[in-house]
């Protein structure tokens, strides 16, 4: 009896906390939906998708797939990159190569303004300053995080099952291909969506790499579209806000199965 | 992981070899940068006029500038006051009571939840920024639903509690991370310990405090880690709601060295902040290394 009453006193207060968590977004709802929308907090008149005509057309459109293209370039990339020295780093005894990675993931915990310079810097001599550009420093800067995220994954796989696999004659490729990658599945949609999440959302970098306006993201789109003054469009805005949002909320919800157990591995290792 | 025993690596060193060799490539060019970022912090390099071409080696002068010119202290007990409540405290308290409390509840309640502190994680920086200025300004939700109707005139909560409302902010923003690792770390917890401290008398809160938390220690630490130096170097979504102000409250290193490098121009001081940011993050990431190595 009493145990019934302590778990109803929680989740009303679990589904109270939830409301408060959740409360913020009414505002961008109201004003998404709402044609007229003025920027106030208050229930519209007539609802409709117009600004969301507005915002998936022309410029908007184009941030969009910038967005999209630099997104997944540089998830795709990273998670190539990393597996292909992920794995051999997990196998072979290199010394001294734990140290060296944390040593790499420590180095890119300094702000990335710190090394935004030099960058910018190499881009612009070798004539990278568009998304290719963007996409490659965002490798970069992703590498270390990544390579140790796979490398704690792979040390996982039970070097018996590849031993056996040997022994039935299985090339180094079949046993990568075969065994390895489909057992850390969780963990390569785990270093792709955060690569793809943190490239989707990465503001600084392109904002100083895309010089023109074709070739803006939809972060720097929404930043410089705060900055214009006068009139300001909450009704676009907002509805630009749930589109931006969007595909990455999506792609979560797509792995969620995949990133519960992917944390695990996060957890553990040195 | 014996080099010798296992033929598969051992006659493909090659093919493993070009499979590090991109990966070399780009952590060469990570180390490259990182180097130059360094020789800035000792030059009086600028961004725009004179200086950005005939700069000069000045020592350890912007180092000094550090400590004897107004800035750079109060921003580093600034970011340290939004570090400790945002993160540790905001965070990782809520994040760990949170994983505490849905495992034992229903599984639609733990969804609604989950799915509710995860919206927030996912919003990207820009637009949780856009999102709370608005949720906080004098029209917004709390004046309309909470001050107003109490008969409270409007407050402007971004003026005059600058820096607890972008704590607040941080804290919606990244619980969701927090949460997730602590889950996953409670699930590797065996059912078997915790029904057995249950059978010797202990009570739930002894329970939680006495036999999970010790087993789960080394994920504490990772997510102290990633969090503190995350926190600590967070940039986008501070700078998007009060660009370090109103006056310097809430300029947190990380606005101030963009400020400090971009909006003046100090490359070379600039490139002595982050600089100073690495030791500073350095240095924290030890300690937790300790806390995670030590119980073995």
């Amino acid at each position: 009896m009493e145990s019934t009453g302590t778990s109803r006193v929680t989740a009303i207060a679990l589904a109270f906390m939830a409301v408060i968590w959740i409360s913020p977004f009414s505002w961008l709802l109201l004003n998404a939906f709402n044609p007229m929308s003025t920027g106030q907090l208050e229930i519209p008149r007539a609802v409709g998708l117009d600004n969301f005509a507005l915002a998936v057309s022309g410029n908007a459109g184009r941030q969009f797939l910038n967005s999209m293209l630099i997104a997944a370039g540089t998830a795709t990339l990273s998670v190539i990159v990393g597996i292909s020295a992920a794995y051999p780093l997990s196998r072979l005894r290199i010394p001294g190569r734990n140290a060296f990675l944390w040593t790499l993931v420590l180095l890119r915990m300094l702000p990335s303004a710190g090394v935004l310079v030099p960058l910018y810097f190499a881009a612009q001599r070798s004539g990278l300053l568009n998304q290719l550009g963007v996409i490659i420093a965002l490798t970069v800067l992703n590498l270390p995080f990544t390579l140790l995220l796979l490398k704690n994954f792979f040390d996982t796989v039970p070097i018996e099952l590849e031993e056996a696999a040997y022994v039935e004659g299985a090339s180094l490729l079949q046993i990568v291909t075969k065994i390895v990658l489909p057992m850390s599945r969780a963990g390569i949609a785990v270093v792709w969506f955060y690569s793809f999440t943190g490239a989707w959302n990465e503001f600084l970098l392109p904002l100083i790499f895309a010089r023109v306006q074709d070739a803006f993201p939809m972060s720097v789109g929404l930043y410089a579209a705060f900055g214009q003054q006068g009139a300001i469009n909450y009704g676009f805005l907002t509805a630009f806000s749930i589109i931006y949002a969007a595909p990455a909320v999506g792609v979560y919800f797509l792995l969620r199965r995949n990133m519960n157990t992917g944390f695990a591995g996060v957890g553990v290792k040195g | 992981m014996k080099n010798q025993a296992n033929p598969w690596l051992t006659s493909n060193l090659f093919l493993l070899g070009l499979g590090l060799l991109p990966a070399a490539i780009l952590i060469g060019a990570l180390l490259y940068f990182t180097a130059w970022a360094f020789a800035f912090s000792f030059t009086d390099l600028a961004l725009v006029g004179r200086k950005s071409v005939e700069w000069n080696w000045v020592g350890l002068q912007n180092f000094e500038r550090l400590f004897t010119r107004r800035g750079f202290l109060e921003s580093l007990w600034t970011t340290v006051i939004f570090v400790f409540f945002s993160a540790i405290v905001g965070q990782s308290v809520l994040g760990f009571l949170l994983a505490a409390v849905l495992r034992g509840s229903q599984s639609t309640i733990r969804s609604v939840v989950e799915v509710c502190i995860m919206l927030g994680w996912l919003l990207p920086d820009i637009v949780a920024a856009f999102l709370w200025s608005a949720t906080t300004s004098q029209t917004g939700l709390i004046n309309q639903l909470i001050v107003v109707p109490l008969g409270f005139p409007p407050i402007n909560f971004i003026n005059e509690y600058a820096l607890p409302i972008v704590t607040i902010a941080n804290i919606w923003k990244g619980t969701a991370w927090s949460y997730l690792l602590f889950s996953a770390a409670l699930d590797s917890v065996s059912r078997e310990v915790v029904e057995a401290a249950k059978v010797d008398g202990a009570t739930p809160f002894q329970r939680i405090w006495l036999v999970q938390l010790p087993i789960i220690r080394p994920h504490i630490a990772t997510n102290m880690l990633f969090i503190t130096i995350w926190t600590f170097t967070y940039f986008p979504l501070i700078f998007a709601m009060t660009g370090g102000g109103p006056g310097r409250q809430t300029e947190v290193l990380a606005v101030f060295l963009y400020n400090q490098s971009f909006s003046r121009g100090n490359l070379g001081f600039g490139s002595a902040i982050s600089v100073a940011m690495l030791v500073i993050v350095g240095l924290l990431s030890l300690v937790y290394l300790r806390m995670l190595r030590e119980p073995k």
